[in-house]
């Protein structure tokens, strides 16, 4: 009865020990080397911002919704901020606009209006 | 949003860019460094913004800015007046941007130690994974004539524009626990890598056609879609992989899916039961201009799937209920893929007489209404949409307008039946069938990849 329970036991050592060899291949503690799978992403070129206003006073802000969440997602916000201007620095003209495509487009128009007629700009998103 | 910011940026205008903090720490993490290159200045308000009423925008106005503490509007006007610093000057490295490196090889480690480095390194699915080693990615490699440093896709989503070649393939390949055999499949669908990611919790489809089906032994029939097949599941495990070890898909980082989703595990990968299609149904690729012998993948992305749940009633047949379920999705680009069972696609074909999947596509095309409310209270379609109506074009414009006007008024938002798909798969057990929003794009030859 020992006998038989001794050879069971050594029986079922090996076949675990045969189940790990076959499953992996490789010992516990043997070193292995494997391929990389990751790609090196191109950092995007830096650029400088442009230089910072003195001051807000008599300035003329855009402010622009780029429709992520959709066109009610940041406007309203804006407009909140555009109250608070209103109240708190009366001298800056604020001017709240929507971007003319989604948030996957791009509006070189308004960004040109904004260059010629605007001194700052604030670009909100709903998200 | 930073796009928008460089854009005014470059025009000489000082700007400061305003978002939730979620988006506004992606934005000065991962964006900054592979995609803008600006530092542009941001202000954080709470999230979420969008669908919060006024007093709740008012008093994120009268808040704090979540990234500096100070209060909200304090940070927005220092952000247009404080003088800029040197590292905001900077431009010494916009002609020397560089790849950051890999190495081809990892450090030598036991296996159990290159497991857990794989799980750390979000290169996996948080399974086991088999280990890439060198002989094993060659073997990959020679099912393939394709030369191992060939670049076969870009992925600029997220941002850093990795170049994915084919040893990279064989590597992911090799770790999803592919066949040799299975190569000229996966190559095709790297293609199309990486799988849908957005805050919005995107998933996709995997539609398989041709002789590959059977050279690799994929399964079209019972069980097709769960988890009783090698190749379709591989084949699944893979895009997976590909994604997040050439995509670089990290939590929290650049994937940034709110409640993320379950099908990205597998992208419910399947073959199309050709040998089952109706007479006058052809399979998917042969509707796209492929021919019957062509092997072809055919990769859809979306959100949703519903189930019939169980068989076909005969006093409110298949196409009936197919079409109220479809009121439930977005109908965003008008897209839909409708999985049949062959029993459904012969009882709408023989009793219902649709005689070719087109025919079955317009009907549903024609048929499918919702309220315009309920349209344009998704949130994808109002962000994609709503633009187009501001700049008057239809259908769009009218159904701004009846938004306004007539909330309840009932359209057709599945305008473009060409957009609908109709693929038939499973193993004629039982007449059930999938309601999916997914929208598939051009299919891939895969006899492009041998």
């Amino acid at each position: 009865m020992k006998n038989r329970l001794l050879s069971n036991f050594v029986a079922a050592i090996v076949t675990l020990l045969f189940a790990a060899f076959v499953t992996t291949g490789y010992g516990a503690d043997e070193k292995i080397t494997v391929m990389n799978p990751a790609i090196a992403g191109k950092i995007a070129p830096r650029a400088p911002l442009s230089p910072r206003l003195d001051t807000l006073e008599g300035k003329t802000i855009y402010m622009v919704d780029n429709q992520w969440g959709g066109p009610e997602g940041a406007y309203q916000l804006l407009e909140e901020m555009q109250a608070w201007f209103a109240a708190n620095m009366p001298s800056v003209k604020v001017i709240v606009r929507r971007t003319k495509d989604n948030m996957f487009g791009d509006d070189p128009v308004l960004w040109k209006e904004i260059s010629e007629k605007g001194d700052a700009a604030i670009i909100g998103t709903g998200q | 949003m930073s796009r928008h910011a460089r854009d005014v940026e470059e025009l000489g205008i000082p700007v400061v860019a305003t978002s939730g903090i979620n988006i506004v720490s992606y934005a000065l993490g991962y964006d900054r460094t592979y995609n803008n290159g600006m530092p542009i200045r941001y202000v954080a308000f709470p999230f979420p913004i969008a669908g919060q009423p006024r007093s709740v925008h008012k008093a994120y106005v009268a808040g704090k800015d979540q990234l500096t503490g100070k209060p909200l509007m304090t940070a927005v006007i220092e952000a247009l007046t404080v003088p800029l610093t040197d590292k905001e000057k900077m431009t010494d490295t916009a002609t020397t941007a560089q790849p950051q490196s890999e190495p081809r090889f990892l450090t030598s480690d036991t296996e159990e130690n290159l497991q857990q480095l794989f799980k750390d390194k979000e290169w996996t699915d948080y399974n086991p994974i088999v280990l890439p080693t060198e002989e094993r990615v060659k073997k990959m490699l020679a099912a393939t004539s394709h030369k191992p440093d060939e670049v076969i896709n870009t992925i600029r989503f997220m941002p850093g524009n990795r170049e994915v070649t084919v040893e990279k393939v064989a590597i992911a390949a090799v770790m999803a626990g592919a066949k040799p055999e299975y190569m000229p499949l996966l190559l095709a669908v790297a293609t199309r890598a990486p799988f849908g990611n957005s805050t919005s919790s995107m998933a996709n489809t995997i539609i398989v056609n041709g002789p590959i089906r059977k050279e690799i032994g994929m399964n079209a029939g019972t069980n097709a879609m769960g988890p009783y097949n090698d190749a379709n599941s591989v084949v699944g495990r893979f895009f997976m992989l590909i994604s997040r070890t050439a995509g670089d898909y990290k939590n929290n980082v650049n994937a940034w899916e709110s409640l993320g989703n379950n099908m990205q595990y597998n992208s419910m990968t399947i073959a199309e039961n050709e040998e089952m299609l109706p007479q006058g149904w052809d399979p998917l690729h042969v509707q796209m201009g492929f021919k019957p012998t062509d092997s072809v993948v055919t990769i859809g992305t979306g959100w949703t799937y519903i189930s019939s749940l169980g068989e076909v009633q005969p006093a409110y047949p298949a196409h009936m209920l197919i079409r109220d379920y479809m009121r439930s999705l977005s109908a965003l680009g008008s897209a839909a893929t409708i999985f049949v069972d062959p029993t459904v696609a012969g009882l709408l074909k023989d009793v219902n007489g649709f005689t070719t999947k087109r025919d079955f596509s317009k009907w549903l095309s024609g048929s499918v209404e919702k309220t315009v409310a309920s349209y344009w209270g998704n949130g994808v379609i109002m962000t994609s949409n709503m633009a187009m109506a501001f700049q008057g074009l239809e259908p769009h414009a009218t159904w701004a307008k009846l938004r306004q006007d007539s909330p309840d008024s009932l359209i057709k938002p599945f305008n473009n039946p060409e957009a609908i798909q109709v693929v038939v798969v499973g193993g004629a057990i039982q007449t059930t069938w999938f309601v999916t929003d997914f929208r598939v794009g051009r299919g891939v030859l895969v006899d492009d990849w041998r």
